[in-house]
């Protein structure tokens, strides 16, 4: 499994009244080619035009990043092709591009930057700005008002790094109402370091969320622009280990223990028989949390060092149907199944850890038969994380 | 007067099969009952294994009993009540 994790996210507001934006963000994993290939455009003006202006570009950039031609010359390929506008004699859109590339286990994560017209990205390591080295190409365009400039730079990301590319709308925000400037580079860059001091963990989705939504209020809550900010987050990946079932033999109880022991990260224990062996040999107390359940989940059980202590069959059955459903988890009731989900929602890598030994309870035949067999629902928690929530998993028997 | 120790199963097997009933016992048990008694759950009191009895299990003072639902366990408790009183 990965050691390292890249999280991307955006978030973005339309200006107020707009049912579409005039930013356009696209991503795309390649993962046969190691690359991700993230591009915001913003389109002249707002609504439908500035849309099909925006998409149109982005598209553009997006597909010419996953062929062989260098991402400069990608860049002025766009340029040529990007019609100016008659009036304003300016470009009818501006992009950013960030082309990454990783190696097999996802370090040496070298990403490339193209930059036209946007707000200039932000980098930081950990709450830190670092500055970005940019190399200037100046373009002449028939028709346009000025010299255009292309800038591309180059850098190597290492856990703990971030880039942040926004829109205008970012920057421009308050302008005129509050801040007589705009909230400008300055701001968001203050803004960002402040966010990350207090929540160095802070992920992609929600750090992008929250200058989206200062932006936002700088603008009286009724953005003047589309506002739109996306995120690449170089992070460790949030694990967690789901032990479920007592292993085949005794002598492996031990085994289990170490691994358990041993592992970084969140920690479940599914199976009445499987948390007594886990309780027994990292000389842990059980106790039933009889506050905790509902008609299909058995109460969970409160072990310290491990987070969530559960039933085995039903829960995991439960487990498995919210994820292949896609339940929104805050309609759920308040039992160990919702936790559950919680922990898996929250994390990137999930690794089984699946006992064999059979379990003599479960061969009543006055049992319901969806209590199945516990390889047949694992294999469907995996297939439902990969499938539909895009998350790692792996398996181990013991 | 000793308090009656009950641990109810919540094996998977004892849970489908009648335990959830018995996790209601704050409803269904006399109040006078429910205040000489410490109720636990266990997560598996390990009885199928054995295989004498039917699930949903229920350890009563150290006596495991079987094939217990609602009305079972009021009689059990009561009896154990009274051979303590």
């Amino acid at each position: 499994m990965n050691n390292v994790f890249i999280d991307v996210d955006y978030a973005q507001i339309y200006k107020h009244g707009q049912k579409i934006g005039g930013d356009v963000f696209l991503l795309s994993r390649n993962p046969e080619n190691h690359q991700i290939v993230a591009t915001l455009s913003d389109g002249l003006g707002s609504g439908v035009k500035a849309n099909v202006l925006a998409s149109l570009t982005a598209h553009m950039a997006h597909k010419l990043s996953f062929s062989p031609i260098d991402l400069n010359h990608s860049a002025k390929i766009i340029m040529d092709t990007l019609p100016v506008c008659k009036e304003r004699k300016i470009s009818y859109s501006t992009f950013t591009i960030a082309d990454v590339h990783y190696n097999d286990d996802n370090t040496d994560i070298e990403l490339s930057l193209i930059e036209y017209d946007n707000p200039l990205a932000l980098r930081f390591h950990g709450s830190e700005n670092i500055p970005i080295e940019r190399v200037k190409t100046t373009l002449h365009r028939s028709g346009a008002f000025k010299e255009e400039v292309v800038s591309s730079s180059h850098m190597t990301l290492g856990v703990n790094d971030r880039l942040i590319m926004f829109s205008d709308g970012v920057t421009q925000s308050g302008l005129g109402l509050g801040l007589p400037l705009g909230w400008r580079l300055d701001g968001v860059r203050k803004f960002v370091t402040e966010v990350i001091d207090k929540n160095p963990d802070i992920s992609s989705r929600e750090l992008s969320r929250m200058i989206v939504q200062r932006a936002n209020s700088y603008d009286g809550y009724s953005s003047k622009d589309d506002i739109t900010c996306v995120v690449i987050y170089i992070r460790r990946p949030r694990r967690t280990l789901i032990v479920t079932g007592p292993p085949f033999t005794k002598e492996a109880d031990e085994i289990l223990g170490e691994k358990i022991r041993e592992f970084d990260g969140k920690k479940i224990v599914s199976g009445g028989t499987t948390a007594q062996i886990v309780s027994r040999v990292l000389g842990k107390k059980l106790t039933i949390d009889m506050k905790c359940w509902s008609k299909d989940v058995p109460p969970s059980s409160k072990m310290e060092g491990i987070d969530l202590v559960t039933e085995g069959m039903l829960t995991l059955s439960q487990v498995a149907k919210i994820l292949e459903k896609r339940l929104n988890v805050a309609d759920l009731p308040n039992d160990p199944a919702k936790k559950f989900v919680e922990i898996l929602l929250d994390s990137d890598q999930v690794h089984f850890l699946v006992g064999t030994k059979i379990n003599e309870a479960h061969q009543d035949p006055n049992i319901p038969v969806e209590i199945g067999i516990r390889r047949t629902i694992i294999g469907r928690l995996r297939n439902a994380l990969e499938e539909i929530y895009l998350k790692e998993t792996s398996q181990e028997y013991l | 007067m000793d308090r009656v120790k009950v641990r109810i199963c919540l094996g998977t097997a004892c849970f489908v099969q009648g335990g959830a009933d018995l996790l209601l016992f704050e409803d269904f048990l006399a109040p006078e009952l429910l205040e000489k008694c410490d109720i636990e759950a266990s997560p598996c009191l390990n009885q199928c294994r054995i295989g004498n009895g039917i699930a949903p299990y229920v350890e009563i003072n150290g006596i495991i009993h079987d094939n217990v639902d609602q009305d079972k366990l009021i009689k059990l408790l009561q009896e154990a009540v009274n051979a303590g009183n």
